[in-house]
């Protein structure tokens, strides 16, 4: 527990951790400061003075609270009759010239300027002259469009450009009414984590091409997920809606704070992978090409499984620690080879010193803990001798590297249990749909050893069934992710003393030794 | 205050020449902060060019090593910096407050029925070019116009006229 310091705020007592400032101090005891500029992630700027607050100690009468640190003893006023003041007037402020646009705004329902109206302001507008405008729909590159008019320049794109991914393609020009935040002629943004900026705008500035319009966000269901982009395994929310009777659609990944993890940022590619929870889905179950009730499917992956004598169970290094169990199980029950050969979920050099990985595997780490082979020789070697391959959800062709690989598996008998049509299960004799990251729950640990639980957000009308259920049905003994636990802890000494629901939100670190780069 | 963000390119790269690539050298001793360096270095182009365009914007930023953007905000945060090409006379009219108060206005509607030109705007013949700036720090004797670097204080249309009719 860290050092803690004890002040007063509008007379009221309040303990709160050391030499942060005013604003996070107090949010940890609900006490909300109203700002726009300040970020914890870019720092104090003290552009907009809308945190500004009243310290009774002699300083001067007004403070930004975002710069000033939480001191003992310290008289911080709130709720008094000038902050107040100084509050509206701020607000009116930031209205001169802001369109009054909230119910075509894509923010409205998460704009601080929205907010902030409702909570201090309430007035009419005095304004009697023709308000400044500036540009609308701007296209500023990577997915960001920019509204001028909307922007209350509190520079934290800017600073994000500058600080955070240091390209620096953002900045403000002119002065007074006239400054607005712009491109560099001919530079759109160009850095792989852009859509941040979508993020941390805390007004409708800053809109993404890619959820624009799509829906209201006080539609959204707002679940707690985490990336499957990479091996980062980034704290994300995970947006959805489901129509009357439609399905249930994923709208949008965003940033969830995470410091052990991710910060506050996600990348741009782990954002936009929604997509693949949405598209191009596996939703019927196949025998020898003819759609079948599951049921049927699973009679007809048994048959072949208790036929087979050679089977070669493949398990995916998306899947959570559960799942790598149960299917580690049951290729034991059936005294299958298990292989997690994986080498298309890596893209060398693709990976960069902050968040982006070079193994686009959620869980390899997992892998490696439950000692499931990886290697590519002893594969295409167990392959070659198999005769039935049961296929959990690897796309074995995420990257084009693997076409001698293609041709051995043409000849193989296959079952695919899987997410999503792709190239690598057409051609298999049985089909079983199962569930994608979103649709199950578990646990996933990431390259750094950062074991993390999430849990089911998206329920669909055909609803897909988790993989570990699969492997319940196909004779496995783990029925559900808690049951795995035991075996897990079992075998697997650092997680012996780990229990799944306690595992904090920030994730458990396994051990402190520096960043493993887990091999295929 | 007039939109300042359209940047023109000049057509052509932009480097300094050697004296003022000698300065640029000498002043950079002087500035431990890299960026600080964006001022003196946009001033030092102006001089040699006699406006900043878009290319000397990135020469500047690539020579400071520092983003064009931040380059940019500075060249249209500060009148001082002609984003376009100005006239032989380049007439400044202060219209911040202590100006604004004194009638700078008139003066303007005077240059622009006169030469007809408005702020921003440069006259056919090439000759005046006209711009509403900041502050020029001369309150106690507003208004004031400056013209090629030249301050006229207390300035009214008769003064202005007078001024102008001993340009060659």
């Amino acid at each position: 527990m860290a050092e803690t310091v004890k002040l007063f705020v509008n007379g009221r007592e309040v303990e709160v951790e050391a030499g942060k400032n005013l604003i996070d101090a107090l949010r940890v005891v609900g006490i909300e400061i109203p700002h726009f500029c300040y970020h914890p992630a870019l720092g104090a700027d003290g552009n907009c003075r809308m945190c500004l607050v009243g310290i009774e100690d002699g300083r001067p009468p007004l403070v930004p609270a975002c710069k000033t640190p939480a001191q003992p003893g310290m008289k911080v006023l709130l709720d008094d009759q000038k902050i107040r003041k100084i509050q509206r007037d701020i607000m009116e402020l930031e209205l001169i010239n802001h369109p009054v646009d909230c119910p075509v705004c894509d923010q409205a329902g998460e704009c601080r300027l929205q907010d902030y109206y409702m909570e201090y302001d309430l007035q009419d507008s005095r304004m009697r002259v023709p308000q400044v405008t500036k540009g609308k729909r701007m296209d500023f590159g990577c997915g960001v469009v920019h509204d001028q008019e909307r922007c209350v320049l509190c520079a934290r794109c800017v600073r994000f450009t500058r600080q955070i991914t240091k390209t620096g393609e953002l900045g403000i020009v002119n002065r007074s009414d006239q400054a607005r935040v712009t491109i560099f002629p001919g530079r759109p943004l160009n850095n792989r984590y852009a859509l941040n900026i979508v993020d941390i705008c805390p007004v409708g500035a800053m809109t993404s091409r890619d959820f624009r319009f799509k829906q209201r966000v006080w539609f959204l269901q707002k679940d707690e997920g985490i990336c499957h982009g990479c091996s980062t395994g980034c704290a994300i929310y995970i947006d959805h809606h489901r129509e009357k009777n439609g399905d249930d659609v994923i709208y949008r990944y965003r940033a969830r704070t995470n410091m052990q993890v991710n910060g506050y940022f996600i990348c741009d590619a782990g954002r936009l992978s929604y997509k693949r929870e949405n598209e191009n889905r596996q939703d019927l179950t196949l025998v020898d090409g003819v759609v079948v009730d599951f049921e049927q499917g699973i009679a007809a992956a048994l048959e072949k499984m208790n036929k087979a004598r050679r089977p070669l169970l493949l398990v995916s290094p998306d899947a959570t620690l559960e799942q790598m169990w149960a299917i580690k199980r049951i290729a034991t029950f059936y005294g299958a080879t298990l292989s997690g050969y994986s080498d298309a979920y890596r893209i060398d050099d693709d990976g960069d010193d902050f968040l982006i990985s070079d193994d686009k595997a959620a869980n390899r780490y997992s892998l490696e803990l439950l000692e499931i082979d990886r290697d590519r020789e002893s594969f295409q070697a167990a392959l070659a001798h198999a005769d039935l391959l049961v296929n959990f959800d690897n796309d074995l062709f995420f990257s084009p590297i693997n076409e001698s690989l293609q041709r051995l598996l043409g000849e193989q008998d296959r079952i695919s249990v899987c997410s999503h049509q792709l190239p690598v299960f057409s051609g298999s004799s049985v089909i079983l749909p199962c569930a994608s990251p979103s649709e199950y729950g578990g646990s996933i640990i990431n390259r750094h050893g950062v074991l993390q639980r999430f849990r089911r957000a998206v329920r669909r009308n055909a609803d897909p069934r988790d993989i570990l259920e699969i492997t319940h049905l196909l004779g496995g003994a783990i029925s559900s992710a808690e049951r795995a636990w035991p075996g897990i802890r079992q075998s697997v000494p650092v997680l012996r003393s780990v229990e799944p629901e306690q595992i904090p939100v920030e994730g458990l670190l396994l051990n402190n030794s520096e960043e493993r780069d887990v091999g295929p | 205050m007039r939109d300042r963000s359209q940047l023109q390119a000049a057509g052509q790269p932009f480097t300094f020449d050697a004296e003022r690539n000698d300065e640029f050298e000498r002043l950079c001793t002087r500035y431990p902060i890299r960026e600080s360096m964006i001022m003196p270095a946009l001033w030092l182009a102006q001089e040699q060019q006699g406006w900043i365009s878009a290319e000397v914007i990135e020469y500047i930023a690539e020579r400071l090593d520092t983003y064009p953007a931040k380059v940019y905000e500075l060249a249209t945060f500060y009148t001082m910096y002609h984003l376009r090409p100005v006239g032989t006379y380049h007439i400044c009219v202060c219209r911040t407050l202590s100006c604004y108060l004194r009638d700078k206005q008139e003066i303007v509607d005077f240059i622009t029925d006169e030469i007809g030109i408005k702020p921003g705007q440069v006259s056919e013949d090439g000759r005046f070019s006209l711009e509403e700036v900041e502050c020029l720090g001369h309150c106690g004797t507003a208004p004031v116009v400056q013209i090629n670097g030249e301050f006229h204080e207390e300035m009214n249309v008769e003064k202005l006229k007078a001024v102008l009719a001993h340009l060659d």
